[in-house]
Parts: structure tokens; C-alpha cells; sequence
């Protein structure tokens, strides 16, 4: 049985199909990308999955449990953690409150002195441990994204979600964020990630998805998906347009 | 959680000043000095209480005189009945919680401002209705006024603030402490971290409105008269909402050092200048805000900061 199966999702905000009849399925260990320009639905169906929006249509399962629709802390109870795109740690905590949030409410729910333990051991493989008593607000975007991705982990996830963890960073952090990443697949981390940077995620799936206008359009290796004519389409013929319009 | 030696050492200072001003009726001092007290320490405990929801949830409740007014209603009621002042002020504090998470179901659901606003609304529908059913003075019996006992109340009013004292540092240091704070940082990132939201929100609640309850009935029971609305006037509200701000919201020691703050200025002030010194008060208000959003607890760690720096200068 697969660790996620998204059957048949829709979204609409008034008019506009956001996500549309979207289906795919993602196996435990696996990394699964999902691409596609600029307004195709990836948000959309992250939060979907995620528990921040709900579905007009269809089902996601974890574990063979129905999530949709649940509120997003049941959603993180049930095992499905996440970071934003544009990223949000409680800026007003510490570091290590940080993490300790996402191990005292997530699935793990230790004992506090277990939490603390573990959220230091956290801060420790990301590199953010000499900031453990800080606040967060003063740590830098890549550190910020290092401390979403430990409040994440932090939370026992058994589904990772990143929603584009690479934009905004230069390439030297872009490189070190995709070795976080590749770390997590190792070590047996299942994961869906969004991603703007289509050579980092081509680097790092061995299978991606492509949304337009909501839809699926494509869904396998990523030599493949590069190849298609669906996709190319999408992406080539709006920027050729936009040349010629130029 | 880190920061809980830091809160525990302030609820250690707190209760060990608390615990020194038990021995001032004993010095037998003038009734003027212990009413005086008296209003510092309900002053203490409305502030902190108000500090519970909007320190550390980050909800900005305008309808705290809304529970104030109904714990003070119904300890008058039960205790001029004849009850036990603390049965009476429990039944209060009770009712005062109940009524909360009626309303706090519902107006959980607004946001921000609108959450404001829409609690600010319930305290004044309360007043008015309040008013309007009871419009008589409310005055004890001549036996209950002859065997007042002053004395009884400041003890009262004592253990109250070191209860709201203890329940705030308890509070801060604690898993549900932090999940509240997650809540004010940013709720949808604390609700996708596995925080439930509306339930932190409606616990916090709950334990600030038993306390603004509690702190009702000890109005109630010390008072000899007053108009049964008059609890529910929204300056109980503001008032907490000044000295929290005043002292440092979201702290454990702000709450009750912007209450020493105010009631001492407010004396002050109220006998030099009777009518503008709520002018006064607005003003400070509005440089607190604006200069100072941390209050005094904040303006304390920036000197601190100053004098350190200039310290490693020299």
C-alpha cells in the first residue's frame, strides 16, 4: 500500500479550478517532485494535503486513513508535517522552542525532557545548535529554513512536505539545502516536495509530477517528464511567447 | 521553556513580596494604606489574568469586564444569600468560565481585530442588560456592614494574586505554555506543527476568565455598595489592558509591575489633577505602544543592555 494516495482532488476558489482532478499515489522512502509554472495548483494541493484548505472533491489517504478535510493539526498528529514557502518559524521563540513545538504537539508527543533532548539533537544535525537560545527572528533565510525543516522533523513526520525549500537562496545554499534534503531520503524520510528550481528537483526525484491549471499532465522519471511534449509545452511555449512578445 | 529559569526566579521575587506584605496588617496601619494595597493586589490579578489570553495567545479580549462583572454578580448574589463568601466566589468564577467557552466558541472564529471587536461588544451587551434588570443599588446589610472586617479582604485579595501569579508562571514554563505562544507567533504554522488551535485558545481562555471571575468576587465581597453594572464597565477592561501593556504583555512580572505602576500614578494623578489624568493615561498609553512595545519589562533589558555595552567599553 502506498504512504499517500491523493484520488481524484479538486479545489476551486470561485471560478477558478485551482486543483483539478488530480490523482497520484507515493510509496514509503520515496521522493516525489511536483512541478509546473507559476499558478498550476502546487500550493493549492500542498495545502489540501496538508489540512490547510479543504477539498470540494476527493480523497487523501495516509496509511490508508482518510485525511481530507481534517484540520491541519490532525493532519500533523496523523503524521504529515510541512514547511512554507515563505517561511514561518515563531519568531518571537527561541530556536530550541521552535523545535520543541513541533515535538511536544506533533505525532512524537515525548515526555518534556525527552523533547528537549531530541529537539537539541535536531538543531544539531542541522547546524543550528550554537543558536539553540536565541530567538528566531534573527537568524538568516537559510537558517530559518534549516530551523522550519527541524520544527518539521521534530514533529515525527511520516510524510515530509516542502513547499519550494530552495527559493530564495544563493546557489552555494541552494547546494546545501538539497544535501539536507538528499540526507533525509537516506535515511528512509519519505517526501513531496514543491520546487521553482526545476534542476534541483530534477536532480533530486526519481519521479515528478507536472501540474497545469490544475491538472496533472504528466507523472513519472524525470528524464521522461523532461521529454514530454505536454510539459515542454508548458514551460518552453509560454517563455518562447513571452520572447516573441518582447 | 528556556526561558523558564528566567520566570522562575521572577515568580520567586513575586511571591516572596507577596508573602512579606501578609505581615502589613499586622503593623495594624490605617485603613486607607490597606485599601490602598487592596487595590494593587485585585489589580495584580486582573492584569495577569488579561495577560493569560492576550500575552500568551495572542488574542486581544475587550470583553474581560464581561467575566469580572459576572463573577461579581454571582458572588454577590449567593453570598448576600447567606453562602460561604468562597463557595459564592467559586460559583462566580465557575459561571464566569462556562459563560467564556460559550462565547469563545463562537468568537474563536474571528481573528484579530475582529475578535477584538466582537468581545468588546459581548462586555457591553452584558453592562447594559445588567443595568437594565438591576438598576437598584446594591448594598449590604446593616449586620454585614457592622462585622466588616477589612483585614479579611486584603488576605483575600493576597492569596488571589499570588494564585494568578503562580497560575501564570506555571503557565509560561509548561508544554501548554508554549503551544499558546506557537498560537500568537503564527497559528496556521502552529496548528501545521500539531498545535489544535481553538482548544489552546479556549483553555487559555477559560483560565483567564476563572481568574477575572474570582477577581469579580472579591470586588463583590469587598465592596459595601455599588451598582450591580458597574463591574461590567469596559474601564475594568481597559485598565487591565494598560498595566499589562505598561509592565510588558506576555511576561510574567509586567502584569504586576504596570499595576503597581498605574494604581500608584492613578492615585497620584486622580488627586492633582481629577479630570485629565485619564488624558494622561491615554498619552502614556499611546508612547508605551509606540516606543516601547515591550513595556517596562522591555525598557529594563535595553538599559541593561545599554549599561552592559558600556561596561565592556570602559
Amino acid at each position: 500500500m502506498p504512504l499517500l494516495e491523493v484520488e481524484r482532488l479538486s479545489k476551486g476558489f470561485g471560478g477558478v479550478r485551482a486543483v483539478s482532478d488530480v490523482s497520484f499515489a507515493l510509496d514509503e522512502g520515496e521522493l516525489l517532485g511536483i512541478m509546473g509554472p507559476n499558478g498550476s495548483g502546487k500550493t493549492t494541493l500542498f495545502n489540501l494535503i496538508a489540512g490547510a484548505l479543504s477539498p470540494d472533491a476527493g480523497r487523501i489517504r495516509l496509511a490508508g486513513r482518510d485525511i481530507a478535510g481534517r484540520p491541519a493539526h490532525e493532519v500533523c498528529a496523523a503524521g504529515v508535517a510541512r514547511t512554507f514557502q515563505l517561511v514561518r518559524p515563531f519568531a518571537g521563540l527561541t530556536v530550541l522552542e521552535n523545535v520543541l513545538v513541533g515535538r511536544l504537539y506533533g505525532r512524537a508527543r515525548t515526555t518534556t525532557s525527552e523533547a528537549v533532548t531530541e529537539a537539541r539533537r535536531l538543531l544539531r544535525v542541522l547546524g543550528l545548535e550554537p543558536r539553540a537560545g536565541e530567538p528566531a527572528a534573527r537568524l538568516t533565510l537559510i537558517d530559518r529554513k534549516r530551523l522550519e525543516l527541524a520544527r518539521a522533523l521534530a514533529t515525527s513526520p511520516r510524510l515530509l512536505l516542502l513547499d519550494e525549500f530552495m527559493a530564495g537562496l544563493n546557489p552555494v545554499e541552494t547546494a546545501t539545502a538539497m544535501e539536507l534534503v538528499r540526507d533525509l531520503v537516506a535515511g528512509g524520510m519519505t517526501v513531496l516536495m514543491v520546487e521553482h528550481i526545476v534542476w534541483a528537483l530534477m536532480d533530486l526525484a526519481r519521479r515528478i509530477i507536472v501540474l497545469s491549471a490544475g491538472e496533472k499532465i504528466a507523472d513519472g522519471p524525470p528524464a521522461a517528464v523532461a521529454a514530454d511534449p505536454n510539459v515542454v509545452d508548458v514551460y518552453l511555449g509560454a517563455a518562447v511567447e513571452r520572447r516573441t512578445r518582447a | 521553556m528556556t526561558a523558564g529559569g528566567h520566570e522562575r526566579r521572577w515568580a520567586i521575587v513575586i511571591l516572596a513580596a507577596l508573602a512579606l506584605l501578609a505581615l502589613l496588617p499586622l503593623t495594624a496601619p490605617r485603613d486607607d494604606v490597606l485599601n490602598f494595597v487592596f487595590l494593587i493586589l485585585l489589580a495584580i490579578t486582573l492584569a495577569e489574568s488579561w495577560n493569560i489570553v492576550a500575552g500568551y495567545a495572542g488574542q486581544v479580549n475587550l470583553g474581560h469586564a464581561a467575566f469580572f462583572g459576572l463573577g461579581a454578580l454571582v458572588t454577590r448574589m449567593l453570598w448576600t444569600e447567606g453562602a460561604p463568601v468562597l463557595l459564592a466566589m467559586a460559583a462566580g468564577a465557575g459561571t464566569a468560565t462556562l459563560f467564556a467557552l460559550v462565547i469563545g466558541v463562537a468568537a474563536f472564529r474571528l481573528r484579530g481585530a475582529y475578535f477584538a471587536i466582537g468581545t468588546l461588544a459581548l462586555g457591553e451587551i452584558l453592562r447594559t442588560t445588567v443595568g437594565n434588570v438591576l438598576p437598584e443599588i446594591s448594598t449590604l446589610p446593616a449586620a454585614t456592614i457592622a462585622s466588616y472586617r477589612l483585614t479579611q479582604r486584603f488576605y483575600l485579595a493576597l492569596g488571589l494574586a499570588a494564585v494568578s501569579v503562580l497560575a501564570v508562571a506555571a503557565l509560561a514554563t509548561s508544554r501548554l505554555g508554549l503551544g499558546m505562544r506557537a498560537i500568537r507567533e503564527d497559528e496556521e504554522a502552529a496548528e501545521s506543527s500539531g498545535v489544535g488551535a481553538l482548544s489552546l485558545k479556549l483553555t487559555a481562555l477559560a483560565l483567564s476568565t476563572a481568574l477575572a471571575g474570582l477577581a469579580g468576587g472579591l470586588f463583590a465581597y469587598y465592596h459595601i455598595s455599588y451598582y450591580p453594572s458597574h463591574p461590567f464597565g469596559p474601564h475594568w477592561t481597559f485598565d487591565a489592558l494598560l498595566m499589562t501593556f505598561i509592565g510588558g504583555v506576555g511576561t510574567l512580572q509586567g502584569p504586576v509591575l504596570g499595576a503597581i505602576l498605574y494604581i500608584v500614578l492613578k492615585e497620584y494623578l486622580a488627586l492633582r489633577w481629577v479630570d485629565i489624568h485619564l488624558l494622561i493615561f491615554g498619552a502614556l498609553f499611546v508612547g508605551i505602544v509606540l516606543l516601547l512595545p515591550g513595556g517596562l519589562v522591555q525598557a529594563a533589558e535595553r538599559a541593561r543592555g545599554v549599561l552592559g555595552g558600556a561596561r565592556r567599553a570602559a
